[in-house]
């Protein structure tokens, strides 16, 4: 046992620190739900680009630096430590790339990838449709062969960036009559195609976040099907297991969420209120104890394992704990709960609320936590299936 | 990053775990229910296989072992409710003899214990009783005036009844100290002590809560109601899911803290804070969905389940409960400044 990074790794995150002191845009980029405000985080992750910031554990013939997965998480954990913008390639860099580079031709990695990590292409994820969420395999757009194209017609939802984003990977149906997990296709579509419509879904909060995306008639390349035709469920299986991997959820995040909820009693005068106390106390243990599972779950990846199941034990981890820390934080909002008023006398009255609402949506996304209990229940318990 | 044990620690935990069934099933937690003396037989053969000087330094017989090496022994003691002082002897009393005892009581003691002829227990300021003290040949007492090395014969104890008879403690008399059992240092030793005592109390209860899943697990897979296995209702696969979760997490961070103390780290006092409040926390929550999943067989005596229930329950609140850690936790957050 030690847990302490190499020489390389430290020196590495000095100058990850050092870069990112200098080139973290302040004043904050405006907000990436607009075409002006998206274009403004392109660029950002351009310069992280050309900093050898993106992608950076990707093998060097794909663009990246071949740097250590801890490396890896060092990067997001100084990111999150300069308050760096949000990342709108995520599902490009974090899904799209490591998917094609499991599952896709020599030609679609070098069509592809490069133009991922330099935020050329950006893309979103067509998983989820009206009457498929939880029940993904029940996914009804469907895609027909003809000549050297599909035709692509349905509906997909929640789609994040899904109006700015260039492509979309999506699963779509090839074969209806056969069983329903198979007979699904993984398949590439470039969002400025003829017949494709995202329409902007405002979120409860009234922000723009995800979109619904429409297909009509569109015609799409056979050759921007990853993976073979109508065994698109296993090339999503992968996908999926990348989502739900660690690195998106740093642990860094709560253990400040914990600090903050203390700044916060303070300015409530609560610090001294033994139940406030306890109650913070706690979320700083969990937090803490989080920490240490993303220990162990580093470990496992640098030694190349894959986390299957465990990983979703890991997003029920930090989910969980996100969405009864924020709201938490609401409570102790107190009287200025509601307010919205930058003139409240506690700080960062805002940042709370979307910090709740991110972490209300964090237990749905990326399969919800009742979800994530079923598979820790039946795959790593070995509990019989309903 | 290498937060793994080595093979080494891992067999020795295979060690102890065949150790620990062969030499201490349910039947004979039975025995010590019905009253019977806990016999030696299960100490010597645990000191035979070097489980007990395994904190003893090497220059008086032990193996010189740290709190990595003990980590994954005290899990299986929970996984198997041993009746054995394993935790306080092993656990606090050997590095707090070999870090604060003179030279007299380190030349008669760490020996004694590495070859499982010294049984040593200990009551830290934040126990009202001390665990076998009626049976341990050496009591470390921490008492107003420091650090006090007792033994057998100079102070009396009187048992106390309790719920879990498998784990005796007593009340005791530490009057009589003398000059002779004062103890040569404290401050930093009795610090490490209580740590100690913590991390270990939390991976006593990460394997009792890991015994409780495995059996409620095993259980709701056999039980059939309605045609089907219960194990096969999300009501139940998800309350076990979140427990496991909670388990493994709590696991993590007593590793966690078990390698900060070893390696000296500056944060080792609050790892050992967050590592017992949250093995207490996950424990508590997989003792309660054992004894719901289990139903109505859970409730009765003959079903060995209880004897976990309730070593877990009294573990929960041993060596400082959750929420007095939690107190720790809070003074040191809330002392951290505005800026963190």
């Amino acid at each position: 046992m030690d847990l302490h990074f190499t020489a390389e790794e430290e020196s590495f995150r000095s100058d990850a620190r050092a870069w990112l002191k200098a080139n973290t845009p302040d004043p904050r980029l405006p907000s990436a739900g607009t075409r002006e405000g998206f274009e403004a985080h392109r660029a950002w992750e351009r310069s992280l680009y050309d900093a050898g910031y993106a992608g950076m554990h990707w093998p060097a013939e794909y663009g990246g630096r071949g740097a250590t997965v801890a490396m890896q998480a060092i990067f997001i954990e100084e990111y999150l430590l300069a308050n760096g913008p949000e990342r709108i390639n995520v599902l490009g860099l974090n899904l799209m790339g490591p998917t094609l580079m499991a599952h896709g031709t020599e030609e679609q990695k070098k069509r592809w990838i490069r133009r991922i990590l330099s935020a050329e292409d950006v893309w979103s994820q067509g998983f989820s449709e009206p009457d498929a969420g939880s029940d993904l395999a029940g996914l009804k757009t469907r895609a027909v062969r003809e000549g050297e194209d599909f035709i692509v017609n349905g509906q997909k939802i929640w789609t994040s960036y899904g109006a700015f984003a260039d492509w979309i990977f999506a699963l779509v149906r090839t074969d209806p009559e056969a069983p329903r997990h198979a007979g699904i296709t993984f398949i590439a579509i470039d969002m400025r195609s003829d017949g494709v419509e995202a329409r902007p879904i405002v979120q409860l909060d009234g922000r723009a976040g995800f979109a619904e995306v429409f297909f009509t008639d569109v015609r799409v390349p056979a050759d921007q099907v990853i993976g073979a035709v109508d065994d698109g469920w296993a090339v999503a299986m992968t996908t999926l297991g990348f989502e739900r991997d660690a690195p998106s959820a740093p642990a860094g995040r709560y253990i400040q969420g914990a600090l903050r909820l203390a700044q916060l009693a303070r300015a409530s005068g609560l610090d001294d209120d033994p139940l406030v106390r306890d109650r913070i106390a706690g979320f700083y243990a969990e937090a803490s104890a989080y920490h240490a599972v993303t220990r162990r779950t580093l470990t496992r990846l640098e030694r190349g394992e894959q986390l299957g199941a465990d990983a979703s034990m890991t997003k029920l981890l930090w989910s969980e704990l996100g969405r009864r820390m924020y709201e938490y934080g609401r409570e102790l909002l107190g009287p200025d709960e509601g307010t919205l008023d930058a003139s409240s006398p506690l700080p960062d009255a805002q940042a709370w609320h979307s910090y709740y609402w991110f972490a209300r949506a964090a237990t749905i996304y990326a399969g919800t936590s009742e979800i994530q209990r079923n598979i820790v229940a039946e795959r790593v318990l070995g509990l019989p299936k309903g | 990053m290498d937060f793994d044990f080595t093979e080494e620690q891992y067999a020795l935990r295979d060690l102890a775990r065949d150790l620990f069934e062969k030499e201490s099933p349910p039947s004979r937690l039975r025995d010590l229910y019905a009253g019977a003396a806990r016999e030696a037989r299960c100490w010597r053969a645990m000191a035979d296989a070097g489980l007990i000087g395994l904190t003893v330094p090497e220059s008086y017989g032990g193996a010189g072992g740290n709190e990595i090496d003990l980590a994954l022994v005290l899990e299986e003691a929970g996984r198997a409710a041993l009746p054995e002082p394993l935790l306080e002897t092993v656990a606090v009393a050997a590095p707090l003899i070999a870090e604060a005892g003179t030279q007299e009581q380190k030349d008669e003691w760490l020996p004694r214990i590495a070859s499982g002829d010294a049984v040593v227990t200990v009551l830290l300021r934040e126990q009202r009783y001390a665990v076998e003290a009626g049976d341990a040949d050496l009591l470390i007492a921490e008492t107003e005036g420091g650090l006090e090395a007792l033994p057998s014969r100079s102070y009396e104890a009187w048992l106390i009844e309790t719920e879990d008879r498998a784990r005796r403690v007593y009340a005791v008399d530490v009057s009589g100290v003398s000059r002779a059992t004062r103890m040569s240092g404290a401050g930093a030793a009795l610090t490490n002590a209580h740590l100690r005592a913590a991390v270990a109390t939390a991976g006593v209860l990460n394997g009792i809560a890991r015994h409780l899943l495995e059996t409620t697990t095993s259980y709701v897979k056999a039980r059939q109601q309605f045609g089907r296995p219960v194990g096969s209702f999300q009501a139940v696969k998800h309350r076990l899911a979140d427990a496991h979760a909670a388990v493994e997490q709590a696991r993590a961070a007593t590793w966690y803290a078990a390698y900060a103390l070893a390696n000296g780290q500056e944060d080792a006092g609050i790892a050992a804070n967050i590592a017992k409040a949250q093995a207490g926390d996950a424990e508590a929550y997989a003792n309660a969905a054992a004894l719901q999943l289990h139903g109505g067989i859970g409730f009765t005596w003959e079903h060995d389940l209880h004897l976990w229930l309730k070593r877990g329950k009294a573990l929960e609140q041993a060596y400082g409960s959750g929420a007095a850690h939690r107190r720790r936790i809070a003074d040191h957050i809330f002392s951290l400044g505005t800026d963190a």
